[in-house]
């Protein structure tokens, strides 16, 4: 999951570091994902892990309750 | 009307090929007697219209020459698909369907075989009616009427021809089918016919049969240009004309057949069946010239764009819908969105294909033709992934080169559209085995797509 957040935030132009991504990393403040952004991952998710939180109406804030959708 | 056309050939030569296939070639002398024998039979049961399904091209042309002898309105029906064909013969009362084999167990089939019987002197026709379906992307298909008379003109024999080999890369349902039949009757050239038109079958049928002349979508040219790279078995075909229709075409393809095939003519094509064959561009680029938004009033179709969208006015398209008064010859939609760029009109997709991400429109085929450019994508389809945050998002499938390692391709691919505007950045990328394609044209849909 970790993986799948920071392999998108690579492909930013200009972003040469990556931001360093943990449970309490926050979706929208730490790491400034656009709407866009966040149709990726839930595509990205979707593949994935065969549904992701965003299609049934849950919109998680950090990255530790995106995984914890999962657990 | 056919029958002119072929009897025409006959006393000028014989012999001439009019039909080559793998097991068999026919003279136009024989397709004359055959057409004239099933004419016959046609009148003598009394059918003046009829479904044909199932049916090998060889008796399809056979029974579409023997309906225009007599004055029969056929419809060739779409993919050799029984239930379908069934529900087609209700739609359109068809009471007989002619197939090529018997025992199909379709109620109201006679096969081609069987309507044969010597043929007395035909009445001559005084109408040359023939109905085409449209190729239906949404939902059940529309029957387009027509004359044989109008797409014999719209087909532009050439009497010069006659040494001609064309390939049949289309289903003769399709009205570029019937234009590529027509087309080569009136010219009195040979039609190859392959076991099917997948590309592959194609090829063999080119190398086989010697075809020098193809008119194809530029999905089948994409997919033949696939196949011929590299060092293929046979070699490259020396095509002398190339013609692409049916589907937008892009600069990349453009340039692959240029590089391929140096001495071909390449022809792109703006045709429907709803109004007709309209233009033939020859300058190498794609899209079409602006300058057919300014034709003169006799010119047969006029062209001119409203909010985006193609409308055409034709005097050669179809005589009107199935069950339809005649259309007038106003102003109708094409369902080609396009832009304008410079001198130049440019396809960016279907009315159908918009896809809608977080309120921005957006179109497929400027990004298709950045993807298809990418080196080792051999075919690409651009179309909208439903999405809970943005409604839609930009989603692309792609067919590999052989061999090709797909994170690379992948990332390729995300380099190569990162200059677009974030809306129009495809968000999933999918490597497929074959994207979603019927009649040689992509449906941009996203199912069907096989992983």
């Amino acid at each position: 999951m970790f993986r799948a957040i920071a392999d998108l935030l690579s492909r930013r132009e200009g972003d040469a570091e990556p931001p360093k991504i943990s449970a309490e990393t926050a979706i929208y403040d730490d790491l400034e994902m656009d709407s866009l952004e966040i149709a990726e991952l839930s595509v990205l998710l979707e593949d994935e892990f065969g549904s992701d939180p965003y299609s049934q109406g849950i919109v998680p804030q950090t990255v530790g309750e995106l995984v914890g959708f999962y657990a | 009307m056919l029958l002119e056309l072929i009897d025409a050939v006959v006393v000028a030569e014989p012999d001439r090929e009019l039909l080559v296939t793998a097991e068999r070639s026919l003279t136009y002398a024989d397709v004359a007697t055959r057409a004239r024998a099933v004419a016959a039979g046609l009148a003598a049961a009394g059918i003046d219209r009829f479904g044909v399904a199932c049916a090998t091209p060889v008796d399809t042309i056979v029974a579409l020459v023997a309906a225009s002898a007599i004055g029969a309105e056929p419809c060739v029906y779409p993919r050799c698909d029984l239930s379908n064909s069934e529900l087609l013969a209700t739609e359109f009362g068809h009471t007989t369907v002619l197939v090529s084999e018997p025992d199909t167990g379709l109620a109201p089939a006679r096969t081609v075989a069987s309507l044969e019987q010597p043929a007395s002197e035909l009445g001559g026709a005084t109408e040359d009616p023939v109905l085409i379906l449209t190729s239906g992307t949404t939902g059940r298909p529309k029957g387009t009427r027509h004359r044989w008379s109008r797409l014999l003109a719209a087909a532009h024999p050439d009497r010069r021809g006659g040494s001609r080999r064309w390939l049949l890369a289309y289903n003769l349902n399709q009205y570029a089918g019937l234009q590529v039949m027509l087309h080569v009757l009136g010219t009195g050239d040979t039609l190859v016919v392959p076991d099917s038109p997948q590309p592959r079958h194609a090829l063999a049928a080119i190398q086989a049969h010697g075809v020098t002349h193809i008119s194809a979508t530029p999905t089948f040219w994409r997919f033949l240009l696939q196949l011929l790279s590299g060092d293929p078995a046979g070699g490259v075909p020396a095509l002398q004309q190339i013609t692409i229709g049916g589907e937008a075409v892009s600069d990349e393809l453009l340039d692959g057949l240029r590089r391929l095939f140096p001495d071909a003519q390449i022809s792109q094509v703006y045709a429907s069946s709803e109004f007709g064959s309209s233009v033939s561009v020859t300058d190498g680029r794609a899209g079409l010239p602006l300058s057919v938004l300014d034709r003169p009033a006799e010119a047969p179709v006029h062209f001119r764009i409203v909010d985006g969208e193609l409308q055409a006015r034709s005097t050669v398209g179809m005589q009107g819908y199935h069950g339809s008064e005649d259309r007038d010859e106003g102003w109708h939609s094409t369902g080609d969105l396009v832009a304008v760029e410079g001198d130049r009109i440019r396809f960016v997709g279907r009315t159908t294909e918009v896809i809608n991400v977080g309120g921005v429109k957006v179109y497929p085929l400027p990004i298709e033709a950045m993807v298809a450019a990418v080196p080792g994508v051999v075919a690409a389809a651009v179309f909208g992934h439903p999405n809970p945050v943005t409604g839609s998002i930009v989603a692309v499938d792609v067919v590999g080169a052989e061999g090709i390692d797909e994170d690379e391709l992948k990332s390729a691919i995300r380099t190569a559209t990162a200059s677009l505007p974030p809306a129009q950045r495809p968000r999933r990328i999918r490597i497929v085995e074959e994207l979603n394609i019927a009649n040689n044209k992509v449906r941009r849909t996203g199912d069907g797509g096989v992983e």
